[in-house]
């Protein structure tokens, strides 16, 4: 999850109240967000997905003051007029159709408020930008620019000194040789042109969704700036651009419009959204019996504008910034918050339901009750497992791997589709424990015919001692099926490489072989470097024993 | 401390008792006992402080390489009366040719000590005439006995001994070390009342057949003695959290479901309103199954339903085909709301529990494959302080007794909270099961129409805070010396 870091000074004075540091750190969790790391001067947050406007001290600060009573209500976002304009020329369409943006006037940055919008800016792109693929964001020195712009495109040839550098460079050596070029440059697929943002003069502003030109650099001297937002999906766009925007307003920018036209871009609108909430709905789900001025009051400190319409519904206007808020279940959740969830008291709701374990799970219970009955003890391992340990060190046939995508992780990379292996992988890293060791484990193992998944349940057991036997295990074997199931079973001799010639068979319930039991190879037990004979079986459960 | 004595005890018991001081081995060839036997008695008697063992050094003595010359050619003094005899010499000087200058002077003393020759000067010249050459000197007798090696001690011509050990490389010494046992007071006290039978060690089936068990005593044995350690077969540990768990939801009234572990995505994301291109969807954070596809993943009314869901709430193009992914199921909720759209009950309680995946780094906060468990309660009335009460009954029967909540966030439901409890030893509050509502996006189109309330999380943190690890890739070690030392009721 995204983190923020919040400087106990600057957020008292952004909420506009000396608050404690004690205080802040128990309110914090209780506006969603959980408290990483805390030192002297500062402390880390992680936020949720949900609510990128919490991606900087400003919104978090906006959170603050509503749920300490020091500012209540919907906080307005306020876009003059103006006549900055971006021509939307139509060779954009393939690429990257959509622009929006947003002017920000007369405030001041200092280093620390740099960090946040740039932190905030990574955390949008990631987040609602999915990466950038979706939407990107450019913020610039607006008194560098001639208006109008132009968002069009250029052929890969085209020049400008990008960000973070002295030197011209190509488009196509930007795309090859930067970072953020090799990491982002996919997002324009193998189109020949490529989006790019030119001023008045021509010069260069910025190659979304990839780099901005140097040229616009943000720096504390910055007084006005100019934010540009592409994208593939004009909600997206929008959701971003708001976010960008109460944060600006925040950190003390006045706000004004930029108009965009051409291939059907418009000018982002950031109203707040209406919407009516039932008070009803508030009380039936929360269980609770408030009045409607209390939700009204709770709605406020979650910073939702709300008034009472009549005695029985709520009209509520939603900043547009919060792109977390879907419908009235939503909202419920703002009256929670305002109202405190340490004010909810749990209650136990009435139940005449008479609980039961599963079937199955209850069957397995019993087996492994007389695997243990039997001197076994339990063993659990994982159901993903490593190639290595399933099938080089046991020898297996491996014609039907069961692989998954780009594992993070060496040793889970393939399904099992036996349990023994692990077992014996057990015994492995257990040699210099006493012996002799007896094991068993349940659980599920994959197979995969034409394309098509299957799950089993199975038992495997094994044995290791220095007198083991196959008819030792073998007696096992039709204890279990006989006490458990009164199933006799058979034995009949078969060969599989990961047991010793003639002393393997595969078992027999009716005519159905069910499993194989035997003598592991001397070859394999070495592989595992076992230095102790070992024994086992495993059979297959699911349409044996239910 | 018990004075019930094993046989082998009583054997070596006895044998002290008759001669005092031996050593191991002396023990062992006159109990006929072996000699690790012997050992093991020993260090029981003395820990029962019955006898006590005296370490001590045994020289020996045996012939050096001139030494066994001598043994051979006879020592120089007799070399040198033999040569006297048989030449008929008369002086000194015609003696001289049969020995070294070396050794002469010494044969000659000696040969006059031992009474063999008389030495006088005559004329101007020293002459030497036989005495009573025929009897064996001391040194003579003693060099016969070092022709195999003895031990210092049983030596009783010491001067000769000496008289030898002048002699370079004559005789050489070497010893060992060799423990000795006597016993102790307590110990002779007890052995002057042993009888000679020990009685029956051990009583046999046959005994029992021919009758002949009315004859024997048993011996009394050493009830107090250390028996050696055997292990306990037992189900693993988080394997009994896991069922403790089952049988709180059980009791609670909530039924068992079960179901697969590989599943579509759709009914891992879609039917969640988890947008097709959010990023949990992404395989760095998510199992994807190679060459597998789900043919049939739900009704075409479910899908049709599902994806308006998704175009209305997301605003993007929804495509089958990503639903058609097989996952490794990442949570356990794909079960439930599989469960609740085939039945639609208007009121149930159902939990499931079970393997989930996370494409994660294994460290000792994460695992890949861990086990979740999550319930459900459908209900027309049912609230979000109901979820919380079940909740903390949930915490207060598996022990936890400190439990708050807070805000948080989960795709699928809204209000969602989670559950922080107190963990004593860690002395800090601890975040453990996450909950919510069924969001209306999720329940909507598959047309369950009252509340759901959902709760649940990873069993393996439960079974941390029981076991005290601070590392969960314990629980699945399967490393024998903890699954055999860890209470199976902590």
């Amino acid at each position: 999850m995204p983190v923020v870091t919040l400087y106990f000074d600057r957020l008292q004075k952004l909420v506009g109240r000396k608050i404690s540091k004690e205080k802040i750190i128990s309110e914090l969790p209780f506006i969603g967000l959980d408290i990483e790391e805390q030192t002297d001067d500062h402390i880390s947050v992680e936020y949720s997905p949900n609510r990128p406007d919490y991606s900087t001290d400003y919104g978090i600060a906006l959170g603050l003051q509503g749920l300490l009573c020091i500012k209540k209500g919907m906080p307005e976002i306020k876009i003059k007029n103006a006549k900055y304009t971006i021509n939307v020329h139509p060779s954009v369409r393939r690429v990257r159709p959509l622009i929006t943006g947003l002017v920000a006037k007369n405030g001041t940055l200092d280093d620390e408020t740099i960090r946040q919008i740039i932190a905030m800016q990574e955390d949008l792109h990631n987040g609602i930008g999915r990466r950038r693929k979706k939407s990107s964001i450019g913020i610039h020195d607006l008194d560098k620019i001639s208006f109008p712009l132009t968002y069009g495109t250029v052929t890969k040839d085209h020049r400008f000194v990008p960000l973070e550098s002295s030197a011209e460079m190509s488009i196509s050596e930007i795309m090859e040789k930067t970072e953020v070029g090799t990491k982002y440059g996919h997002i324009l697929g193998d189109s020949k042109k490529v989006p790019i943002i030119l001023d008045s003069h021509g010069k260069t502003i910025s190659f979304p969704p990839i780099i901005n030109s140097a040229l616009t650099t943000i720096s504390k001297k910055s007084k006005n700036l100019l934010v540009e937002i592409t994208s593939t999906d004009k909600n997206t766009a929008d959701d971003s651009l708001a976010i960008i925007a109460s944060t600006l307003q925040n950190a003390g920018f006045e706000l004004f419009s930029v108009k965009v036209s051409g291939l059907g871009n418009t000018l982002s609108s950031l109203k707040p959204r209406t919407t009516i909430l039932q008070p009803d709905l508030v009380n039936r789900i929360l269980g609770l019996n408030l009045s409607v001025p209390t939700i009204v009051s709770s709605l406020k400190k979650s910073r939702i504008g709300a008034y009472a319409r009549g005695n029985s519904t709520i009209a509520c206007s939603i900043p547009r910034y919060r792109t977390d808020i879907f419908g009235p279940m939503d909202l419920v959740e703002e009256v929670a918050l305002g109202y405190g969830i340490e004010n909810l008291h749990p209650t136990m709701p009435h139940s005449s339901f008479a609980g039961e374990k599963n079937k199955i799970t209850t069957t397995l219970d019993s087996i492994s009750e007389l695997m243990v009955g039997l001197g076994y003890s339990e063993a659990m391992n994982f159901g993903l497992v490593s190639k290595e340990v399933q099938y080089d060190l046991t020898k297996k046939n491996q014609s039907k791997i069961i692989s998954v995508i780009d594992s993070k992780s060496q040793g889970h990379t393939i399904l099992r589709d036996s349990i023994m292996p692990g077992l014996i992988d057990t015994l492995s890293r257990n040699i210099h424990e006493p012996y002799p060791q007896k094991l068993f484990e349940i659980g599920v193992i994959f197979t995969k015919t034409n394309a098509e998944i299957r799950e089993e349940i199975h038992m495997a057991c094994v044995c290791a001692h220095n007198d083991v036997s196959y008819s030792e295990v073998k007696s096992v074997l039709q204890s279990v099926l006989k006490a458990g199931f009164e199933i006799n079973c058979e034995t009949r001799m078969s060969s599989n490489t990961m047991f010793s010639e003639g002393r393997m068979a595969d078992i027999l319930v009716g005519n159905k072989t069910m499993g194989f039991i035997g003598e592991i190879s001397p070859e394999v037990i070495d592989n595992f470097k076992i230095r102790m004979p070992v024994a086992g079986f495993e059979i297959k459960l699911t349409d044996l024993v239910f | 401390m018990s004075q019930v004595l094993h046989p082998i005890e009583h054997k070596i018991i006895r044998k002290l008792r008759d001669s005092a001081g031996l050593t191991y081995d002396e023990l062992a060839s006159g109990t006929k006992l072996a000699i690790d036997q012997v050992r093991r008695g020993l260090e029981w008697l003395k820990y029962k402080n019955l006898i006590e063992i005296k370490e001590s050094e045994i020289f020996f003595v045996s012939l050096g390489k001139n030494g066994k010359d001598a043994l051979e050619r006879g020592l120089p003094e007799r070399r040198l009366v033999n040569y006297v005899a048989q030449q008929k010499v008369r002086t000194l000087d015609e003696a001289r040719t049969i020995l070294p200058e070396s050794e002469l002077n010494a044969a000659i003393a000696n040969a006059r000590k031992n009474g063999w020759v008389e030495i006088k000067k005559e004329n101007g010249s020293t002459t030497i005439s036989l005495k009573d050459q025929t009897t064996n000197s001391a040194e003579e007798v003693l060099l016969s006995i070092l022709k195999s090696k003895v031990q210092v001690d049983e030596i009783k011509d010491k001067d000769a001994l000496e008289s030898l050990k002048k002699r370079p490389d004559f005789v050489v010494f070497d010893s060992i070390k060799s423990k000795r046992v006597n016993l102790t007071k307590q110990g002779l006290e007890i052995a002057t009342k042993l009888t000679e039978s020990v009685g029956e060690r051990k009583l046999t089936a046959e005994m029992l057949a021919s009758g002949k068990w009315k004859e024997v005593t048993l011996a009394p044995i050493d009830v107090e003695a250390a028996a050696s350690e055997i292990y306990v077969a037992r189900t693993h540990p988080l394997h009994d959290v896991i069922n403790e768990v089952r049988e709180i939801f059980a009791s609670l009234g909530f039924t068992e479901i079960v179901g697969n572990l590989a599943q579509s995505s759709f009914w891992n994301f879609d039917a969640l309103f988890t947008p097709q291109d959010h990023p949990a969807r992404e395989m760095q954070d998510t199992f994807y199954l190679e060459n597998i596809i789900a043919k049939n993943v739900a009704s075409l009314n479910q899908i049709k339903k599902v994806s308006e869901s998704h175009k209305r709430g997301w605003k993007y193009q929804w495509k089958l085909s990503e639903a058609q992914r097989m996952v490794l199921r990442t949570h356990t909720t794909c079960v439930t709301i599989r469960h609740l759209a085939e039945k639609k009950p208007d009121e149930a309680r159902v939990f499931s529990v079970g393997r989930v995946f996370r494409n994660e780094k294994v460290s000792y906060k994460h695992l890949v494959e861990f086990n979740q468990v999550e319930g459900v309660v459908v209900g027309k009335n049912v609230t979000l302080r109901d979820l919380m009460g079940l909740q903390t009954e949930f915490y207060h029967k598996i022990g936890l007794k400190k439990v708050k909540f807070w805000p948080t966030f989960f795709p699928y439901t809204e209000p969602s909270l989670q559950s922080m409890v107190y963990n004593e030893r860690l002395d800090k509050w601890v975040e453990l099961f996450g909950m919510g509502i069924f969001r209306p996006e999720v329940t909507k189109p598959l047309g369950i129409k009252n509340p759901v309330l959902a709760w649940g999380g990873g069993i393996e943190r439960i079974a941390m805070l029981k076991f005290n690890l601070d590392d969960v890739r314990e629980l699945y070690n399967n490393n024998l010396a903890w699954l055999r030392s860890v209470p199976k009721c902590p």
